[in-house]
C-alpha cells in the first residue's frame, strides 16, 4: 500500500487531515463544525507572528545525539537553535548521554544564491560538517528560500552520498507551505522513513523467507513497546510512563527525541508503537504499520487521572493485560489521592484558563477539573479529527466552556484573559509573559525538568498550581506597571472578531 | 559570496531590523513575511542576548501577515494592505513599521505603495525591505534605522547645540546595549550633552520623531550604524562622529574628550568630569586590589566579539586592568576595508604586547584559534604556558575555554548562560561591573 513517504515531498496537513487554525466558540460546536468541514478555510484578517513547521521540526532533530543540523537557508532560519542548546544539553545529560553543545550550520544563502541557486553551497556545507564532526546523521533542513528557488535537497543528498560517512537526511520544512506548524513533525518522520535504517535487517526479505516470518512474528509477540515522545516532555515524564508500563508488564523504549541514531535500527523490533500525543505521530506510525506491520495506538494523552488510566488501559488491551492494568490503576489512583489531600483544598474552585497544543490542552483541562478547578476555557494551536473524541469528553457537563483555536495569536489571548480574569493560566511558551502582564500567574505547560504526565504529573501540576497561586505579587505588579500593545477598544470587541471564513473577501484568501 | 557558517553569531537582516524597531518603545512592527520568521527570530533573540524578551510589542505579539502559498503565487500586497489596516485598528502604536522577509522580497511586493496608502492617517507608518538573504542582523539594524530616519524623523530647522543622538549598539545583538547606552548617556549629561539613545527606558518613538533636532550623531561603533548615520546626514545635514565604544576609565576619558572637541564643549568642565569619574573608579578598584593581588588574577586573555565590542574589551583589559591579550576574534562578516581599519586600530594598543587578530564567525574555527593560541601542555616539568587564561566571548566559547583551561565570561552573541537586565560594561561604571563579573568567575561565576 502506498504511503505518503513514497513521495519525495510530504503533503501538508491541510491536505491530509481535517485541519483548522482559526476558531472561537465552544468545544462541542468546534467538533461539530469541524466534522461538517466548515472550518478548513477559516482565516484571520489580523494575525501575529508565530512559529512555523521549521521550528517544530528543529525541536525534534536537535535532540538526537551524534547528529548535525544543516539549515539550508539564509542566516536567520534556525537562529532559534541558540535557545535550544541548553535544553538539549540537559536533556542528553538526563538520559545518561555526554553533555554536548548543539551543533548546527547555516548554508548562509545570500542574494547571489537566490538568483543562481544554492545547491553547491549546501553540498560544501554537508561535506565540511561530515569532516568536522563525523556524525552518524546529518539533517538538512530546507526552508522557504531554497523551496522557492527550486533547490533539490534530495538530489544534493544523493550526490554527496559517496563522499560523506554520515547518513544525510533531507527535511522539507518550508514555512510558507502550511498553516499547521505540526506538519514539521511529519517532515522529520518523512525524512526518517525515507533515509534512516529502521530495522537491523531488511524487513522485506525477512518477511519473504519463512524463517524470517517466524522471527518477525516472535518480535511482535514480545512485550516491548515504542513510546513516541515529544519535545515538550522531559526525562521525568518518560520515567513515569516507563514505570507504569512496566507495572503492567511491558518494556518501553522512547523515540524519536533523544534517541541515538543507532537505536533507530531497532525501532521496528517492537510489538506496538504507542503515541503520547496524536498531533505528533500519526504520519510515522501509519508508515511503520504499512511498511513493517507494526500495529500502533493513538489514543488520548496520558495527562490527568482519567486520561492516564484510559491510555494505560488502551495499551494493556493490546496485550490482554486488562486485569493487570486495572490493578495498577486502582493502586496508583489511591496513592495519588492520598498525596493530593493537602493540595485539593487550596485549588478548589480556582478558575483556570489554558493554551497550547491540541491534545495537551484538552487533556490538561480534564486534569484541572479533576483537581477541583473550574476551567473557563482553553486554546489550541490547531485542531483536527484527532481531537474529536477528547474535546467532546473534556466538554462533558460543561457546555459553555470556551474553546479558541489559534497558533498563539496573543491578541485573542489578551482579550479572553481580560474577560475571564482567571486565577491561573497554564500556557505554552511564548504566551505566558503576555498573560502575566494581565496580572495572572502562569504555569508553563511544558518545561522539561518538570513532570507533567502520568500520575506523578497530576501531583506535580497540583503542587505547582498551589505554589503559583499562593503569591501573585509579581504578576499584579507587572499588570500595574506595564501595558499590552492593544487599544482599549479591543478588550470590548468580540475576541473572535478577526476570524473570517476565508471564503468571502474579508479574509481575502481562499 | 558568503560561505557556510557553523553556529553563526547573528541572525538575518529581518532579525536585526525586528529587534531594532521593537526596542523603540511604542513601535509596532508589521512583519510581512512567512509565518515562522517572527517566532524563530524572537527565539534567536531570547537565547542570543541573555533572555532579552518581547517588551511592548515584540515576541509573539508582533503583528505579521504570515503569508502562505497563496500570496507567494498571487502576490502579497492585498494581504499586506489588510494587515496594515487591521493592525492600525487594534494595535496601539506611536509608529508602525513594515518589515519584509525573504518570501515577500522574492515575489517583489511593493511595500512602498502599501505603506503610502496609510500615511497621514495618524501615527507614522514606515516600511523597509529586510529579506533575510540580504545579509546579517547588523545590516538589518542599519536598514531599519535608515528607513526610520527617512520616513519617521520629523523635519525641523531647530538644532540644539548640546543635543546628540547615540547609535552603534544593536538591540538583541549587543547583549549589554541598554546598560551601555544608559552609562554613556550619564557620562554625556555630566559634560552638558543631552543624548538620546531611543532604546532605554523613558525613551521611545517621540524621541525618534524629534531626533532631527540633534547637533550631531555619535556612533559608538566603527561599523554598525554608520550607514544609518550617513542616511541621517543625507536628509538633515547632521554630522556624525564614529567612535570606539568606551570601556573603562582610559577609553571613557578619550571618548569624552573626542565628543567635547567635536561639539566644542567647555574643555575645563570635561577634564573635571574625567578626573572625578576616574577617581571614583579607583576608589572602588582599590578595595578589590587586596583580593586581586593576593590571588594573582592577572590573565592572558582572548576576546571574541563583534566589530563594535571586541577591541574595546581588549583595550580595557590591556590598558586599565593590565591583562595580556593574546587573541582577538572579530565575529561579524566584515568587508576587507573594514578589516584593515580594525587591524590598524589594534596597533594603537599601548600595553601588553600585540594580540593575534582574526576575523572569523564559525564556532569550530574560532575554537581552533583558541587551542592554537593556548595549546594545552604536553605534561613537561617546565611549561611555557599562557596561564592563567581568560576568554571573553559568547556562550559558544564556554567549552573551548574549558578545554584550554581558561576561565570564561559570556559577553557577546549568543549569550544563553546568563540573564542580562540592565547590566552594562561601557564607561566607568560598566567597567566596574566587568571587573566584578570577571573576578567572580574565580568562585564559579557571579
Amino acid at each position: 500500500m502506498a504511503h505518503h513517504t513514497d513521495q519525495k515531498v510530504l503533503p501538508k496537513r491541510e491536505d491530509r487531515l481535517r485541519t483548522c487554525h482559526a476558531y472561537g466558540g465552544t468545544s462541542c460546536a468546534l467538533v461539530q463544525e469541524s466534522r461538517g468541514g466548515c472550518l478548513v478555510r477559516s482565516e484571520r484578517s489580523f494575525t501575529q507572528v508565530c512559529n512555523c513547521q521549521m521550528s517544530l521540526a528543529l525541536t525534534m532533530v536537535t535532540t538526537i545525539p551524534d547528529a548535525v543540523i544543516i539549515m539550508h537557508a539564509p542566516p536567520g532560519c534556525g537562529g532559534s537553535n541558540v535557545s535550544m542548546d541548553l535544553y538539549v544539553r540537559n536533556g542528553l545529560n538526563a538520559r545518561g548521554e555526554k553533555k554536548a553543545p548543539l551543533i548546527w550550520f547555516t548554508s548562509n544563502l545570500d542574494e547571489a544564491d537566490v538568483i543562481a541557486g544554492g545547491e553547491e553551497k549546501l553540498e560544501a556545507t554537508i561535506v565540511e560538517a561530515d569532516l568536522r564532526f563525523r556524525p552518524r546523521l546529518i539533517f538538512v533542513v530546507s526552508t522557504c528560500t531554497p523551496g522557492i528557488i527550486g533547490d533539490d535537497i534530495d538530489a544534493v543528498a544523493g550526490r554527496v552520498r559517496s563522499r560523506v560517512a554520515a547518513t544525510v537526511v533531507p527535511l522539507h520544512c518550508e514555512g510558507f507551505k502550511t498553516r499547521i506548524s505540526a506538519t514539521g513533525y511529519d517532515a522529520v518522520y518523512h525524512g526518517l522513513a525515507r533515509y534512516v535504517q529502521l530495522a537491523p535487517h531488511d524487513a522485506q526479505r525477512l518477511a519473504e523467507e519463512s524463517s524470517g516470518q517466524a522471527l518477525l512474528d516472535e518480535r511482535r509477540k514480545s512485550r516491548r513497546v515504542n513510546v513516541f515522545n515529544v519535545y515538550s516532555i522531559g526525562r521525568s515524564d518518560e520515567v513515569e510512563l516507563a514505570r507504569l508500563l512496566e507495572l503492567i508488564g511491558l518494556e518501553a523504549r522512547f523515540y524519536p527525541n533523544f534517541a541515538r541514531p543507532e537505536a533507530f535500527t531497532e525501532l521496528t523490533e517492537a510489538s506496538l508503537n504507542v503515541s503520547i500525543c496524536a498531533t505528533h505521530d500519526d504520519y510515522f506510525l501509519t508508515f511503520l504499520e504499512e511498511r513493517y506491520g507494526i500495529p500502533y495506538l493513538i489514543d488520548t494523552m496520558p495527562i490527568g487521572i482519567r486520561n492516564t488510566g484510559r491510555w494505560l488501559r488502551a495499551v494493556a488491551a493490546r496485550f490482554g493485560l486488562e486485569e493487570q492494568a486495572e490493578r495498577v490503576i486502582a493502586a496508583e489512583e489511591a496513592e495519588l489521592e492520598r498525596a493530593l489531600s493537602d493540595y485539593r483544598p487550596p485549588l478548589a474552585g480556582k478558575r483556570v484558563y489554558l493554551g497550547g497544543g491540541e491534545m495537551r490542552v484538552a487533556a490538561t483541562a480534564m486534569l484541572m477539573h479533576e483537581l477541583g478547578c473550574e476551567v473557563v476555557g482553553f486554546r489550541a494551536h490547531h485542531y483536527d479529527e484527532f481531537g474529536d473524541d477528547l474535546y467532546l469528553t473534556a466538554a462533558q457537563d460543561r457546555p459553555g466552556m470556551e474553546v479558541n483555536v489559534a497558533t498563539t495569536q496573543t491578541f485573542e489571548l489578551a482579550n479572553l484573559i481580560e474577560r475571564a480574569q482567571p486565577d491561573l493560566y497554564l500556557g505554552h511558551s511564548g504566551s505566558n509573559a503576555w498573560v502575566a502582564k494581565l496580572g495572572v500567574p502562569t504555569l508553563p505547560i511544558f518545561s522539561a525538568p518538570q513532570t507533567y504526565l502520568g500520575y506523578l504529573g497530576v501531583f506535580e501540576v497540583a503542587r505547582r498550581a498551589v505554589r503559583l497561586t499562593a503569591n501573585r505579587a509579581f504578576q499584579e505588579q507587572l499588570r500595574r506597571h506595564t501595558r499590552q500593545p492593544y487599544r482599549e477598544s479591543w478588550y470590548r470587541n468580540d475576541p473572535f472578531a478577526y476570524i473570517t471564513d476565508g471564503a468571502d473577501g474579508a479574509g481575502g484568501r481562499p | 559570496m558568503n560561505g557556510f557558517v557553523e553556529r553563526p553569531r547573528f541572525s538575518c537582516t529581518l532579525g536585526g531590523a525586528l529587534s531594532t524597531v521593537t526596542a523603540i518603545h511604542g513601535t509596532v512592527p508589521i512583519v510581512h513575511a512567512a509565518a515562522g520568521c517572527g517566532g524563530n527570530l524572537f527565539t534567536a533573540q531570547l537565547g542570543g542576548s541573555g533572555y532579552y524578551g518581547s517588551g511592548y510589542c515584540g515576541g509573539l505579539s508582533a503583528p505579521g501577515s504570515n503569508v502562505s502559498e497563496h500570496e507567494i503565487v498571487f502576490g502579497g500586497e492585498e494581504r499586506l494592505a489588510e494587515q496594515i489596516r487591521t493592525t492600525l485598528e487594534i494595535m496601539e502604536g506611536e509608529c508602525y513599521v513594515v518589515l519584509t522577509g525573504c518570501m515577500t522580497d522574492i515575489i517583489g511586493d511593493d511595500i512602498r505603495s502599501a505603506v503610502q496608502e496609510f500615511r497621514g492617517t495618524g501615527a507614522p507608518v514606515a516600511g523597509v525591505e529586510t529579506g533575510g538573504f540580504k545579509g546579517t542582523s547588523y545590516k538589518g539594524y542599519d536598514l531599519a534605522l535608515s528607513a526610520l530616519f527617512r520616513q519617521v524623523v520629523a523635519e525641523t530647522d531647530e538644532r540644539a547645540t548640546n543635543r546628540v543622538n547615540l547609535w552603534g549598539l544593536v538591540p538583541g545583538l549587543d547583549p549589554f546595549f541598554r546598560g551601555d547606552l544608559l552609562e554613556l548617556q550619564r557620562l554625556l549629561a555630566l559634560v552638558g550633552v543631552q543624548a538620546s539613545t531611543f532604546f532605554v527606558p523613558g525613551e521611545g518613538v517621540r524621541d525618534l520623531v524629534e531626533a532631527g533636532k540633534a547637533a550631531a550623531n555619535i556612533v559608538v561603533s566603527q561599523q554598525h550604524g554608520i550607514a544609518a548615520a550617513e542616511a541621517f546626514r543625507e536628509r538633515f545635514g547632521t554630522p556624525y562622529l564614529a567612535l570606539e565604544l568606551p570601556i573603562g576609565p582610559s577609553a571613557s576619558a578619550r571618548f569624552l574628550r573626542q565628543v567635547a572637541e567635536f561639539l566644542g564643549l567647555d574643555g575645563q568642565l570635561v577634564e573635571r568630569v574625567i578626573e572625578r569619574e576616574t577617581a571614583d573608579y579607583y576608589r572602588f578598584v582599590e578595595r578589590v586590589a587586596d583580593f586581586y593581588c593576593d590571588t594573582d588574577l592577572q590573565h592572558y586573555v582572548a576576546v571574541v566579539g563583534n566589530a563594535t565590542s571586541a577591541l574595546p574589551y581588549t583595550r580595557f583589559l590591556a590598558e586599565d586592568l593590565g591583562w595580556l591579550p593574546s587573541l582577538v576574534v572579530v565575529t561579524d562578516n566584515l568587508p576587507d576595508e573594514e578589516r584593515s581599519r580594525i587591524a590598524l586600530s589594534l596597533d594603537s594598543l599601548p600595553h601588553g604586547g600585540k594580540p593575534a587578530l582574526v576575523f572569523e564567525t564559525d564556532a569550530s574555527v574560532i575554537a581552533g584559534h583558541l587551542t592554537r593560541a593556548w595549546r594545552p601542555s604536553g605534561g613537561e616539568r617546565y611549561q611555557k604556558r599562557f596561564a592563567p587564561a581568560f576568554v571573553l566571548g559568547s556562550t559558544l566559547e564556554q567549552e573551548p575555554a574549558a578545554a584550554v583551561g581558561a576561565r570564561h565570561l559570556s559577553v557577546s552573541y549568543p549569550v544563553f548562560n546568563r540573564v542580562i537586565v540592565n547590566r552594562g560594561y561601557a564607561g566607568f561604571h560598566g567597567a566596574l561591573h566587568l571587573v566584578e563579573d570577571l573576578l567572580s568567575t574565580y568562585f564559579g561565576g557571579a
